[in-house]
């Protein structure tokens, strides 16, 4: 008998459900019995969405290290005047510096070397750098307000990723995935892919995509390059995926025999994994296979695509993950954390990722899916208008800017062509919309359905959600 | 869910049953109402509170929150039942609502007299009676009566006896985290005394890998890393920590010395190493070392890590919440979270960690091995120098006469040869130069003379890096006032090195990776003579502290003033040579030459004791003190003359001893060096201050605390200082309402896979019910009774009839009870990570049963480090016996953790935990088939089938089910595997090629001889062997 049915004549539902959720693995087997006609149709929690979604699925684009918002998106015509003097007191207002630069005895004002030009209906402005991107810019909704509580790295990107400065919390795409659940039978909800920039990169953490607190199945897993896109997925060398078939019905039998005898749901749960293990040794192979991609995609992509694990590669890769129901993908491009060679480094890294990161967006278009995906892209924090190191005629560097950074997001509900929020003259403090990490997690969740007040797990205690105890929408970001 | 679960553990139904209130209406206030109505509400301004008795029966203006007896009256059921959306509580904003069955629960509690109790794990636990049961013969021991009596309650029947097999194996993974040998079920199965259980627990219990079982979980708590966590994420060492926990669970060390030793064992008096060690416990919290971080912001997490992780292992508490604000749900005031941060915010500490390697406060920390090999040579040592003192007679007679020979032999300058790696006399054959150096008349003999433009160079010698051990002495006579005497570092203003310099005329010493912010830089607080000789050595012992740098000027340690000292990145940092020469003249740009004279620059590498240094510079010929009368020298003087003697005038035995003497002094210095340390705790002599933190930042200071305990837990206990020790004597105070319990409830979570209460961490009013109340406090007195005697608890769980039952559930109970709360049947759980990979190893016959050590490398994925980190750290795997160590000893990386490790729920050691956690993914099955850990571990099953399990095909099969499950398989079973091996025959018969790629995962070879399409066939279904769901369940 099939194991399932055997365990829904053991167990009525209702009881599986009642288990508290550290036991996971009932919680697994309820998402796989979601097949079930009367169950919810992806497996997330019950209710949820809480809304009408405008978004089905994340694709976010996070740019590790930390871009400069002055050099890309936030134009200050103004600082030419000012070049290489003190930054104003008034200015900087004492803000806290990192103990890279506190100790410089003056602030000189850098502005950027690249030229800006106005581009699409709403003459966005935008960084020469940037020469694709800028063909999509009515695609896109440009948040030039945003602020962090964090000046270093790991605590930065620790808060983009889950709310909170410090490592333990779940990762934004483990509360999505645990909220709403795969869309795919065959893949995980949550797939992270990283790829390694030209410029001064930073060390990033396993712990990034963690579940936090959540269950362990909502972490993201990660797909590399090369022959074991998702660790172990390949079968030993001699190893074949006919036998591998052979090999699991009889491990399916003999845990069969098991279940009879002990009547544990948990064997029940390990039969249909080791199953879902088995199609992922195929799904995902067939996935991470671009060689039946036309080369007009390769093109539109850019040079890098064919590369496996380029950001170009991956960007591909991610779409070919949207397509097929993923809820959460994540890439992490390193590499852009300029605190020297600002005017060398900047350009490479833009070389790597303004093609692909526009192309993904155009790709999506054509396919009808950007409607309901939401693209994001940015870093942790910005970076500062005055030179870390010395100013000179060619080259300047920049050091952590928490005060005010530039974002972008595009699809799923979020307005094309829109510039949001406003920095002073040189881009150092926020004059017009501040926005919060929180304040944009919860305006994702909103276009995702859900209410980022209501989606919480208890944990030591506490009812915790992904925007700790901040966090507004922010309507004007979404089309209505 | 949770009421769910209520309603099936308690008696309780809507209808007229007593409701509880502990039980079953706090929870739903506090989760529910507590966010507002709390211990916080004052701060909200919100005049209502449902925490306290008083208050939520108090009259406010005519309305009372809670009317005895009158559901009707009070406002709470008003406002929780009432349509009108603005006056609904709970406020939709809160994300809360209240089940139809909640609201029955609090009205049927009302009606009932609203009768209020103190939270249940606030008060000290009381020996419970032991309940009468239905069946006082199937009980064993007072957990038993527990058991059954709530069994009884519910209309339920304890499950029969596990079969011995499965006991055995239950209580070897429990005990030891391995499964039993084939040799050990059958000892076991033939013998049929009746107290073979209890023989074979004992044995378990005396086994070494008893304390690394217990150990592991301790390590979770503990948060044990190999790595500081964080951005750069660099190498620490804390393994002598981790021995420490072990041996102490091995030696069945009292669980309250186990705590005291771990939160001030550097308090007790006369602190041995060990104790000191234990103090490790506080400081394997994670440690920041990014540049530019702000270190004061991050010496505030420690400690607030630290009040965390001793309230959840110890107090079951979630204390965190009290940082930013009064707790919500449990009474403890955000004052009293800084109050107990207090005891620990008194370390010598800097915010900023060392990049690599430990951070101070440490100590070097020996192990036994060490040890012995120190004091065997310092035994030896003492017998030499008792030898040499024997013939003192003689030997004095002897340097008499050699003595007054020196009147007329060339003058001889004393130094000390012990690991000296250089001496200039710089009386001539110069190394490199710039400019033109001059020789002169000097201290001793010549000396160089510069003008501010010359400096020699010597690219071989003076190459230390800031973790070396070494001292550079030199005689100098300035005349200039801010310039450079010796140095290795870049010639620029500022540079990265180290050099000793004059600054406004006082010696200056600088070790500076980063000028401005990563440094050690320090003052004599007088200024030098200009023109005058002085003698200056510079000690420093590798500790990357001002405090490990000794700095003589003219045989005298000097006072100095410390101006930095956060130096915390080597010279050769992220891999990068650091290949300058050390020069003498010049450091710290062209601009700060020296002028004056230099002479007779040596270099050791090793710190040199003080006598040594003050005999150095006395500076005068061996000649001119041997010309004095011995009563006018100096013991300076006496010293240098006698040493010089030994070396190289005395009778040949004498020569000979006093060799042996410095070739041994030699060899203490080199072991020393190979000591690993670990970072303890130490108090700071004058208490820093403690401030309540507003909002929990640590640039919003408030007033200062003291330190002091929460007002809802007893006080200190009479006579017990207000510090660590103090904190460590309360916690583990007999009365203490909770460490015991805690300790006990974990100790049950590692046994049934769920505590007594399910939140471990959280006793406090969020935390779950009880599902044994009396049991847990039979449990915590108990342990306290037999002098918290942790193999005793361990056997009197393993010795109960409840823990013996079989785990197998009817489809009636498993309903009944789905998560087996009510234990009418033995608990049958997947094995944590670092079993599932022991076990495997064990059946294979490849685990190394080595106790204790550095961290070990097996197996990993290529690129895992390499993808996240910086600077080319890569995971260099180990090799040999190492791949096969016991997974507690696996090098935890906290920013990529071990992989396999975390696919099986590991703890990730970011930070303290205590519950247990089990998925159930795919990706662990892609480990178990694919990781070549378990593909190797297969095949090594594989070829003990072959090689053990006879000649019959059968009988080896059963072997290898028998290697991985403990079990005889059935004939169903045997059946099944027979098909699936004459499949894998066949399958590596019809194309041979397979056979070779196959056989070839692991480092381990085969055993020769043996058939290679056999062993692939065997290897492959012990695969499937490993892969069983039983394979990796204790049940």
């Amino acid at each position: 008998m099939n194991p399932f049915d055997q365990f829904r004549l053991n167990i009525t539902r209702r009881h599986f459900f009642s288990r508290t959720s550290a036991s996971i693995g009932t919680a697994a087997l309820a998402s796989l019995l979601s097949r079930d006609a009367n169950a919810a149709p992806t497996g997330g929690l019950p209710g949820l969405p809480h809304f009408a979604p405008k978004a089905k699925r994340v694709i976010y684009l996070f740019q590790h290290g930390a871009p400069s918002q002055l050099d890309l998106f936030d134009y200050k015509p103004g600082l030419a005047k000012v070049r290489g003097q003190d930054l104003p007191e008034s200015v900087r207002m004492g803000q806290r510096l990192t103990g890279m630069t506190a100790f410089q005895a003056n602030f000189p004002t850098a502005p950027s070397i690249f030229k800006f030009a106005q581009h699409g209906n709403s003459g966005m402005w935008l960084s020469e750098l940037l020469p694709h991107t800028a063909k999509v810019a009515d695609d896109l909704c440009l948040m030039k307000s945003l602020h962090t509580e964090a000046i270093n790295h790991d605590p930065a990107v620790t808060f983009f990723q889950t709310g909170f400065q410090l490592a333990g919390r779940p990762s934004i795409g483990a509360w999505i995935s645990y909220g709403l659940g795969s869309e795919n039978q065959d893949l995980p909800a949550f797939v992270v892919m990283v790829s390694q920039g030209l410029g001064n990169a930073q060390a990033l953490a396993d712990r990034q995509w963690s579940s936090g607190f959540l269950p362990t199945k909502y972490a993201g897993v990660k797909v590399r390059a090369g022959a074991d896109p998702v660790l172990y997925l390949s079968n030993p060398e001699g190893y074949e995926s006919a036998a591998r078939r052979r090999f699991l019905d009889d491990l399916g039998k003999l845990n069969d025999l098991k279940l009879k005898d002990y009547q544990d749901p948990e064997i029940a749960t390990r039969i249909a994994q080791y199953e879902m293990a088995f199609r992922m040794q195929s799904s995902v192979p067939e996935l991470t296979d671009l060689s039946k991609e036309p080369d007009h995609i390769f093109e539109l992509y850019g040079p890098d695509s064919r590369k496996p694990g380029s950001y170009a590669a991956n960007c591909i890769l991610a779409r070919r993950l949207a397509e097929r129901g993923v809820r959460f993908i994540q890439l992490f491009h390193r590499g852009w954390d300029q605190h020297g060679n600002l005017p060398r480094e900047l350009p490479k890294q833009c070389m790597q990722t303004d093609q692909p990161s526009a192309a993904l967006i155009q790709d999506l278009k054509q396919r009808g899916m950007l409607d309901d995906t939401i693209v994001v892209w940015g870093g942790e924090f910005g970076r500062t208008v005055y030179s870390q190191g010395t100013l000179t005629e060619e080259n300047y560097g920049r050091d952590h800017h928490p005060r005010c950074f530039s974002m972008w997001a595009a699809g799923g509900g979020f307005k094309g062509g829109f510039t949001y929020g406003g920095t002073d003259e040189f881009s150092y403090n926020i004059t017009e919309n501040p926005m919060e990490v929180h304040d944009l997690h919860a305006t994702m969740l909103h276009a995702l359905g859900v209410d980022h007040l209501r989606l919480t797990y208890k944990f030591q205690g506490r009812h915790y959600r992904l925007t700790d105890i901040h966090g507004k929408l922010v309507k004007d970001l979404l089309r209505t | 869910m949770r009421l769910t679960l209520l309603l099936s553990l308690s008696a309780f139904a809507a209808t007229a049953a007593p409701v509880e209130f502990n039980r079953d209406v706090r929870p739903i206030l506090s989760d529910k109402c507590f966010g507002c109505h709390g211990p916080d509400a004052a701060t909200k301004k919100i005049p209502l509170r449902l925490d306290s008795e008083t208050a939520a029966k108090a009259d406010l203006g005519g309305r009372r929150a809670i009317v005895e007896g009158n559901p009707e009256a009070s406002a709470v059921i008003q406002r929780i039942t009432t349509d009108k959306k603005g006056l609904r509580m709970p406020p939709l904003a809160s994300g809360h609502t209240l089940t139809g069955r909640e609201v029955e629960t609090l009205r049927e509690w009302i009606l009932q007299g609203a009768k209020w109790q103190k939270h249940w794990s606030f008060l000290t636990p009381e020996r419970p009676v032991l309940p009468t049961v239905s069946n006082p013969s199937w009980t064993r021991n007072p957990i038993d009566r527990f058991v059954l009596a709530r069994l009884d309650r519910e209309g339920l029947k304890p499950s029969p006896q596990a079969a011995k097999e499965t006991l055995l194996r239950r209580a070897a993974l429990d005990l030891t985290g391995l499964p039993p040998s084939p040799a050990d079920l059958d000892a076991f199965l033939a013998d049929r005394a009746p107290n073979a259980f209890e023989k074979a627990v004992d044995r378990l219990l005396s086994s070494p890998r008893y304390g690394e079982r217990m150990a592991i979980r301790w390590l979770d708590a503990a948060r044990y890393a190999d790595t500081n966590g964080y951005q750069f994420d660099g190498e620490r060492v804390m393994w002598r920590w981790r021995d420490w926990v072990i041996d102490a669970f091995n030696r069945n060390q009292p669980f309250n010395q186990f705590v005291l030793e771990q939160i001030a064992g550097d308090l007790l008096p006369h602190p041995t190493l060990d104790q000191k060690i234990a103090t490790g416990f506080n400081r394997n919290h994670r440690a920041h070392t990014e540049d530019g971080i702000i270190a004061e912001e991050y010496a505030v997490e420690y400690v607030v890590d630290r009040v965390e992780t001793a309230s959840a292992v110890f107090l079951g508490l979630t204390m965190g919440c009290g940082r930013c604000h009064n707790h919500k749900y449990d009474p403890i005031t955000q004052k009293e979270f800084y109050q107990l941060y207090a005891y620990f915010n008194n370390i010598p500490e800097y915010g900023r960690a060392m990049k690599y390697g430990n951070s101070p406060p440490l100590v070097a920390a020996p192990t036994r091995d060490q040890q012995q090999q120190l004091s065997a040579i310092e035994s030896r040592l003492a017998k030499l120098q008792a030898s040499i003192d024997a013939d003192r007679q003689a030997t004095e007679k002897a340097q008499n006469v050699w003595e007054r020979s020196l009147a007329s032999s060339a003058p001889i300058h004393w130094s000390p040869t012990v690991l000296r790696d250089g001496r200039f006399d710089l009386d001539g054959g110069l190394p490199g130069h710039t400019g033109t150096p001059r020789i002169v008349d000097g201290r001793i003999g010549k000396a160089v003379a510069f003008d501010g433009k010359t400096a020699l160079e010597m690219s071989g010698y003076g190459q230390y890096d800031i973790d070396h051990r070494f001292t550079i002495s030199a005689w100098i006579r300035p005349d200039c006032t801010t310039c450079s005497l010796l140095s290795r570092m870049n010639d620029s203003p500022r540079g990265k090195g180290y050099g000793i310099h004059l600054k406004d005329g006082k010696i200056f010493v600088t070790m500076t990776s980063t000028w401005e912010s990563d440094a050690t830089k320090y003052e004599t607080l007088e200024p030098v003579k200009q023109g005058e000789w002085l003698h200056l050595a510079l000690a420093y012992d590798g500790s990357k502290m001002a405090a490990g740098h000794t700095l003589y000027v003219n045989g005298t340690p000097a006072k100095v003033n410390v101006i930095q000292d956060n130096l915390y990145r080597p010279f050769r940092n992220a891999g990068a040579r650091f290949a300058l020469p050390f020069r003498i003249g010049a450091g710290n740009g062209p601009e700060q030459m020296f002028r004056g004279l230099i002479d007779d620059v040596q270099f050791f590498s090793r710190v040199l004791p003080s006598g040594e240094v003050e005999s150095l510079a006395v500076g005068a010929s061996l000649n001119t003190i041997a010309a004095k009368p011995a009563a006018a020298r100096t013991p300076a003087e006496e010293r240098q003359i006698r040493r010089h003697f030994l070396e190289h005038a005395a009778p040949a035995r004498t020569r000979e001893l006093y060799a042996q003497l410095t070739a041994l002094q030699q060899d203490k210095e080199r072991l020393e060096r190979t000591f690993p340390t670990v970072m303890v705790m130490e108090e700071n002599k004058v208490r820093r201050p403690t401030h309540r933190l507003n909002r929990g930042q640590y640039d919003k200071p408030a007033e200062t605390v003291e330190p002091g305990l929460p007002a809802i837990l007893p006080p200190l206990p009479p006579g017990a200082p207000n510090n660590r020790l103090g904190l460590a004597q309360w916690l583990v105070h007999p009365s203490h309402p909770l460490t015991a319990r805690v300790t006990m409830n974990r100790l049950w979570q590692n046994m049934f896979g769920a505590g007594i209460v399910k939140t471990t961490e959280d006793f406090g009013l969020q935390g779950e019910w009880p599902s044994h109340p009396e049991l847990l406090d039979w449990l915590a007195t108990e342990f306290i009774r037999l002098n918290w005697d942790m193999k005793a608890m361990v056997k009197t769980i393993v010795m109960s009839a409840a823990y013996q039952q079989e785990s197998k559930a009817s489809p009636d109970l498993l309903q009944r009870d789905p998560e087996n709360r009510l234990l009418a049947r033995g608990p049958r759980i997947r094995m944590p990570a670092e079993m599932v990979r022991d076990s495997a190893l064990a059946a294979a016959g490849l685990l190394t049963e080595k106790l204790g050590g550095p961290s070990v490398k097996p197996y990993q994925p290529a690129g895992l480090w390499k993808e996240l980190i910086m600077q080319d750290m890569d995971y260099v795997q180990s090799t040999g016996p190492d791949l096969y160590r016991r997974s507690l000893y696996t090098f935890w990386k906290r920013t990529v953790a071990p992989p396999m490790m975390a696919n099986f729920d590991s703890a990730l050691r970011e930070a303290c935990t205590v519950r247990e956690n089990r998925t159930n993914t795919p990706l662990q099955a892609l480990n178990m088939m694919n990781d070549v850990t378990f593909v190797e571990a297969a095949r090594f099953i594989g070829q003990r089938m072959i090689l053990e399990g006879g000649k019959d095909s059968d009988a080896r099969l059963r072997h290898g089910f028998r290697l991985v499950t403990g079990r005889a398989p059935s004939p169903n079973e045997i059946a099944v595997l027979s098909e699936n091996l004459r499949f894998h025959n066949d399958y590596f018969a019809s194309k041979p090629e397979r056979v070779k790629a196959y056989l070839a995962q692991g480092d381990s070879p085969s055993a020769p001889h043996l058939n290679p399409r056999e062993l692939a066939a065997y290897g492959a279904v012990a695969s499937l062997l490993l892969n069983l769901d039983e394979a990796i369940t204790k049940e």
